[in-house]
């Protein structure tokens, strides 16, 4: 058939999550999904639990095999989608061959970032986003071998601590002063730095690399900013992502800084094109406009928002935040909001425990806006909703940073409020038997 | 489907419903055993207290669950006709993406060592959950919610 009621370009977090609203809302709607890789959807995070040995192929995936068909949708492995028509509402694949549609999915997520690095482009370098890009790496990533990351973001950590699992002398190389420099503030950055260097990861903070060349198969020479060389046998780019907007950019439809702009409907500027994920800039709480946040939660939630609002029930994405629960080396960081805040405006709380944890604590007037745990990380998500609900913290601010800070320490009727929230929520009301409580 | 709701005006602090929660999840028979062998850990309740004001807190099994659409690995769930938001150990990678969204702090980090997180499961297979069961003032109660789940 050469006709969807929907399609969706995309098959992970935004995509699936689509797909599963879409079926909640129209049960019958065709639906296709387009993938430009072979797999069904898997998670691109857990590639980093792959390339360690922590899970095998089996572990990767997010559903059930049989979820397209549970569903009964039309998936098409390795169906690249090279144009998109919005006036003919028409999509072409790679195989030339044509799909039309009545409403279209943009959930083409992210590509890795690379730099202009003298050499590169004549250089084999490795890039680590995808299955086949942890394929690629587990092939070579065998027996001694010395390998340099570029970058030491979140992929690039992750891209490390796996290397290293699998038996490599690793060496980053950061630009910014510290490693996770994003998502990490001072003290969580160097409590993860000497974590991981203690386990034998070499990390080359303040530093760029200024040139590479081939020697023989994967391996080569990086030239550093101070003139110091680092030999690798592998060398893995990972300088950090772009939203993969080509397709919307060639149909124009509008973007934002790279990423497809939307609606709080998820809506692109182009009558029945959403798009949802990290290729879209929509509304982030924190700094109250649209923002690119390139996380799996986030794309999840706002695919969700999507496929809702393609099928018909009208809703408005609630909007989201930045926030990472990152681990290295058994050491646990959870982060959500604005870490490091940009001016003096702020109020910061912080604290050391005993057991070595750390937290911090960022507040706009009486609003929590940021958090960071390192080590206990527990409760944490109390801190996250408190953000992300823009709840007024006054009365209980100083208790935030007590080891056991939870629902206790806020006031009765704010807990109330909370804890009633969802049992109140919607046609639940009707069932709910007051007089068992 | 059925929730577990808290009444603050009954708790008294006694965490005896931690400690039927970790042992109700345990294969021993015997409390006294299970405490002695070290097995009453990874308890899926938690009391939350200060000054004279406590009550439990475990997973609200939430309908919109923000921990089973960010769960990175698929392990989160939600079953359709009990409502249950269930936890597939077998899946978890112990990322604790659902412990940065639970707005309960619901979910933790379980304690035995196995690297993946444990949380509230309202015992499938007992009648009444063991908490509720073994709270000696009625401070844990079972509400039946009609609904689709
Ligand atoms: C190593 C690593 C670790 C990460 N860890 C975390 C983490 O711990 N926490 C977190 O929140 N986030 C993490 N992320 C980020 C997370 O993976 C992304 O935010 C998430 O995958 C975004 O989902 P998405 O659906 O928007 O797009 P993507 O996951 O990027 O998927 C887009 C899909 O669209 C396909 N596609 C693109 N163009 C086309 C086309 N023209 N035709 C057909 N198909 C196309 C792509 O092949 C891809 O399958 C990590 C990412 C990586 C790489």
């Amino acid at each position: 058939m050469g006709h969807y009621r929907y399609a969706i370009i995309g098959n992970s977090a935004a995509a699936i999550h689509a797909c599963e609203a879409i079926r909640e809302v129209d049960p019958n709607g065709s639906v296709a999904v387009f993938s430009e890789e072979r797999y069904r959807c898997y998670s691109r995070p857990l590639i980093s639990y792959l390339l360690a040995g922590k899970i095998g192929a089996a572990g990767m995936y997010l559903r059930r095999p049989d979820f397209y068909r549970f569903l009964e949708i039309d998936f098409f492995p390795g169906g690249k989608v090279i144009s998109v028509d919005p006036a003919k509402k028409a999509l072409k694949l790679s195989s030339g061959r044509i799909v039309y549609w009545d409403r279209l999915l943009l959930s083409t997520g992210f590509e890795p970032f690379i730099p202009s690095v003298e050499g590169l482009s004549s250089t084999k370098y490795f890039t680590f986003t995808n299955w086949d890009d942890a394929k690629k790496l587990m092939r070579v990533a065998r027996g001694p071998f010395r390998a340099l990351v570029m970058g030491a973001g979140l992929i690039g950590m992750k891209a490390a601590e796996a290397l290293h699992a699998r038996g490599g002398r690793v060496v980053v190389v950061e630009k910014a002063e510290r490693i996770l420099p994003a998502a990490l503030d001072p003290v969580a950055s160097s409590m993860v730095a000497e974590r991981c260097r203690a386990e034998g990861l070499d990390l080359i903070t303040g530093c760029t690399v200024v040139q590479v060349r081939q020697d023989s198969g994967t391996g080569g020479v990086a030239v550093l900013e101070d003139g110091s060389e680092v030999e690798f046998d592998l060398l893995v780019v990972a300088a950090g992502v772009k939203p993969r907007s080509e397709l919307a950019v060639e149909a124009g439809i509008p973007c934002l800084g790279g990423a497809v702009r939307v609606d709080l409907h998820q809506r692109t500027a182009v009558p029945d094109v959403f798009a949802a994920g990290d290729v879209s800039a929509a509304l982030d709480k924190v700094i109250g406009g649209p923002q690119v946040n390139a996380l799996w939660p986030i794309a999840a939630l706002q695919g969700r928002f999507a496929g809702l609002n393609m099928a018909g029930r009208v809703c408005s994405y609630p909007g989201g935040i930045p926030m990472n629960s990152v681990e290295f080396f058994g050491l646990p960081v959870l982060s959500a909001g604005l870490v490091n805040p940009p001016d003096g405006r702020y109020r910061v709380l912080s604290r050391h425990y005993e057991d070595g944890s750390y937290r911090r604590l960022v507040l706009d007037g009486d609003r929590l806006v940021g958090m960071m745990v390192v080590g206990a990380v527990e409760g944490a998500g109390i801190f996250t909703s408190l953000i992300r609900e823009g709840v007024s913290v006054r009365g209980f601010a100083r208790s935030l940073t007590e080891a056991d800070f939870g629902y206790a320490h806020m006031s009765r009727s704010l807990r109330k409020r909370r804890f009633e929230a969802e049992l109140l929520r919607g046609k639940q009301v009707l069932g709910f038997r007051k007089e068992r409580i | 489907m059925k929730r577990i709701i808290p009444r603050e005006e009954y708790c008294t602090d006694c965490r005896l419903c931690e400690v039927y929660c970790s042992f109700s999840h345990t294969q021993e028979i015997d409390l006294v055993l299970a405490y002695r062998n070290g097995l009453l850990k990874n308890g899926r309740v938690r009391v939350s207290s200060r000054g004279p004001v406590s009550f439990a807190v475990q997973c609200r099994h939430c309908q919109e669950a923000p921990c089973v659409l960010a769960c990175l690995a698929g392990a989160m769930g939600r079953e359709r006709e009990s409502g249950r938001v269930t936890h597939d150990p077998s899946r978890c990678v112990g990322c604790w993406t659902c412990i940065l969204v639970c707005p309960y702090g619901a979910v933790r980090r379980s304690e035995d060592g196995s690297g993946v997180v444990s949380k509230c499961d309202l015992c499938p297979d007992l009648a009444v959950p063991a908490c509720v069961e073994h709270c000696p003032n009625g401070a844990l109660v079972v509400v039946d919610l009609e609904g689709d789940g």
